[in-house]
């Protein structure tokens, strides 16, 4: 469902060019569950972003669900990380000033879901992530495993193919780590694509799939 | 596709953060939209004066003579004397008619019967010409006669509003009424006047005898003296006549006098009123340029600040549009609130003027949607910049923004 060929990256140009990703190849069938674990500034976090399209290779190829995703608008792009795409960040992202059913809701609003559906959808998916009784809180008065909770239920608003997520426990105590990780065990084993930056072994145990990156490559890779 | 309502609420949600900022912003815009809600009321303002000054009088031939204001010199008891309108009518062949007037302050006006129901009335001390210097007619009765000044007869002529007011059901003729606790029979009601736009103040007005108003005010001092001319080229010599006269007669004190013609009263309104107009208009200019700035600046420190925010939004799905939408909205929604306080103020403000120069305070709806749709222009145009700057921030960059 992911193929890339070829991928490079570069940042500035001339001297002052930094090499992110030299060439990386790729593919990642549905249902898969990905961890990429490499040292720091190894391209991991570069990687992730432009298979989540948030920003644009240098040069490769990049075909996702059997589209060639260099050669679409930005706001094609928009519309597939809307609703193809979810994301979870280290720093769990949430809008400050928005309640929690907002941020859960605001894939939705963006996809044009009607209000009541939209709602309702947004409340099974806190439901689900066990924080169906903190609707109305503002993120700042969550814990970070709970906000964590509710960026995984903003990621799944639209039933997008695949995760992203890029070091989702790194800001986690050990409890909230593995709290975490059930819930992406869960989606997992309901089918859903992930793909999953971290440092931990830990927690790359919990997938199917271990690639290492060194400078901008993929040096290795292990499956279960 | 955001729809309009989650617009809104989106807009609310993220302004509502920040009250104080939100308040402190639109105060420029607010001080403009009040500047321009002044303007247009100051502007029709005056307009109603100089019509309704034209539809009162309806002379060309009017003017009055005063003390010289520009001097400082205001009437005391030597400026004019009550004899002073049949000598220069005797000595002056363009001056047509002439009254003097003593003006008192709002006086009480009751019926005998009931000492608490007090009605507030200017009262005029004067004497016969007046009605036709005026353009007054009668609507019953007679108007006040050479035998009421000289006798110091105790007879008032009151208006059709006064006697409306005091006589709804009964015949003012003859009924006596209270002025300042003296009784005086009314001997005459004026016709109702051509409505004018003067009529929302609702200024009752009654005519005595000059001599027997300056015993009930207990004073000596006439206002002014009021004319007409033989015709419209002989106005400028009624008036230098009448000052001449009037320096002879009064020469024991330096009298300086002003003639003033109705067209150069209306000159003046109408000078006032452009220079009011002027002043406000600038200022309201420079405050909505300044608060429109001001606005500008703070949805820039906004989109600074929340540019990791921003990258968020994007990767969940924001298209370009949408970004632009919510902080297009968030600018447009500052300026709509100081727009709604400028429009309070300016409301407010309007009032204070058209009651301070005697002239009906004029809100319409345009003046209401002026205010909206200024606000709303303001907004769009300084949000625009922030906005598209918002909006072209490329995901992954904004997302690694600190
Ligand atoms: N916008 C940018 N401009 C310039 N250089 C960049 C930019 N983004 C990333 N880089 C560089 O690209 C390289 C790879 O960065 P990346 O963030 O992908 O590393 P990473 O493997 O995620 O590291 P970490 O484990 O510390 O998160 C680093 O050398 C980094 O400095
Ligand atoms: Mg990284």
């Amino acid at each position: 469902m992911i193929r890339v060929n070829g991928l490079t990256k570069v940042y500035g140009s001339g001297d002052a060019a930094v090499h992110a990703l030299r060439g990386v190849d790729l593919e990642i069938p549905e249902g898969d569950f990905v961890a990429i674990m490499g040292p720091s500034g190894s391209g991991k976090s570069t990687f992730l972003s432009i298979l989540g399209c948030l920003e644009r290779p240098s040069s490769g190829d990049y075909y996702l669900d059997g589209r060639d995703v260099n050669s679409l608008e930005d706001d094609e792009l928009a519309d597939l990380r809307n609703k193809k795409l979810g994301f979870v960040f280290q720093s769990f992202n949430l809008l400050p000033r928005h309640n929690v059913l907002r941020n859960v809701e605001m894939p939705l609003i963006y996809a044009g879901v009607p209000s009541d559906e939209r709602r309702k959808r947004a409340q099974e998916l806190l439901e689900q992530v066990g924080l169906g009784h903190r609707l109305t809180h503002k993120p700042a008065e969550l814990s970070g495993g709970e906000q964590q909770r509710v960026a995984i239920a903003r990621a799944l608003a639209n039933n997008p193919l695949v995760i992203f997520a890029d070091e989702p426990t790194g800001n986690l105590d050990t409890k909230s780590s593995l709290e975490i990780m059930e819930i992406f065990q869960q989606m997992h084993r309901a089918g859903r694509t992930i793909v999953l930056v971290t440092h931990e072994p830990d927690i790359a145990a919990y997938a199917r799939r271990v690639i290492h990156f060194r400078d901008g490559k993929i040096v290795r890779e292990e499956t279960k | 596709m955001m729809n309009f309502a989650d617009l809104v609420q989106i807009v609310w949600e993220n302004l509502r953060a920040h009250r104080l900022r939100a308040v402190l912003t639109t105060i420029g815009i607010a001080i403009g939209i009040a500047g321009v809600i002044a303007v247009v009321a100051v502007g029709q303002g005056g307009q109603a004066v100089i019509i309704s000054e034209i539809e009162k009088m309806g002379s060309s031939l009017y003017f009055d003579i005063s003390p010289d204001y520009m001097r400082g010199e205001t009437a005391d008891s030597n400026t004019f004397s009550i004899e002073d309108p049949t000598i220069i009518k005797e000595l002056s062949p363009a001056v047509d008619k002439m009254a003097a007037i003593t003006l008192g302050p709002m006086v009480d006006v009751r019926l005998p019967s009931s000492d608490k129901k007090t009605i507030m009335a200017s009262l005029y001390g004067t004497n016969p010409d007046l009605i036709h210097i005026m353009n007054l007619s009668l609507e019953k009765g007679r108007f006040i006669t050479d035998l009421d000044v000289t006798s110091h007869s105790r007879v008032v002529v009151i208006d059709a509003g006064l006697a409306e007011d005091l006589f709804p059901k009964e015949d003012p003729l003859g009924k006596k009424i209270f002025v300042q606790d003296t009784p005086l029979t009314v001997v005459g009601v004026l016709e109702k006047a051509p409505s004018s736009m003067m009529d929302m103040f609702n200024v009752r007005s009654l005519y005595s005898p000059i001599t027997q108003a300056q015993d009930m005010l207990n004073t000596k001092v006439i206002n002014q003296l009021c004319g007409t001319a033989v015709s419209e080229e002989a106005l400028p010599q009624a008036i230098s006549d009448s000052i001449k006269i009037l320096e002879s007669r009064h020469s024991s004190v330096s009298n300086h006098y002003v003639g003033t013609t109705l067209e150069e009263q209306l000159e003046m309104v109408g000078k006032v009123t452009s220079i009011l107009t002027t002043v406000i208009g600038a200022v309201a200019g420079i405050a909505l340029l300044v608060g429109g700035v001001g606005v500008m600046n703070i949805m820039l420190v906004a989109v600074t600040e929340r540019t990791r925010e921003i990258g968020l939004l994007k990767a969940l799905g924001a298209r370009r549009r949408d970004i632009m939408q919510q902080f297009l909205g968030e600018a447009v929604a500052l300026c709509l609130l100081g727009g709604l306080i400028g429009m309070v103020v300016g409301i407010g403000g309007a009032f204070a003027i058209a009651l301070a120069a005697h002239w009906p305070p004029l809100i319409s709806v345009w003046t209401v949607l002026l205010a909206i749709g200024f606000s709303v222009i303001i907004g769009i145009f300084f949000g625009l910049y922030p906005a598209s700057r918002a909006a072209s921030l490329s995901p992954a960059e904004a997302l690694r923004h600190l």
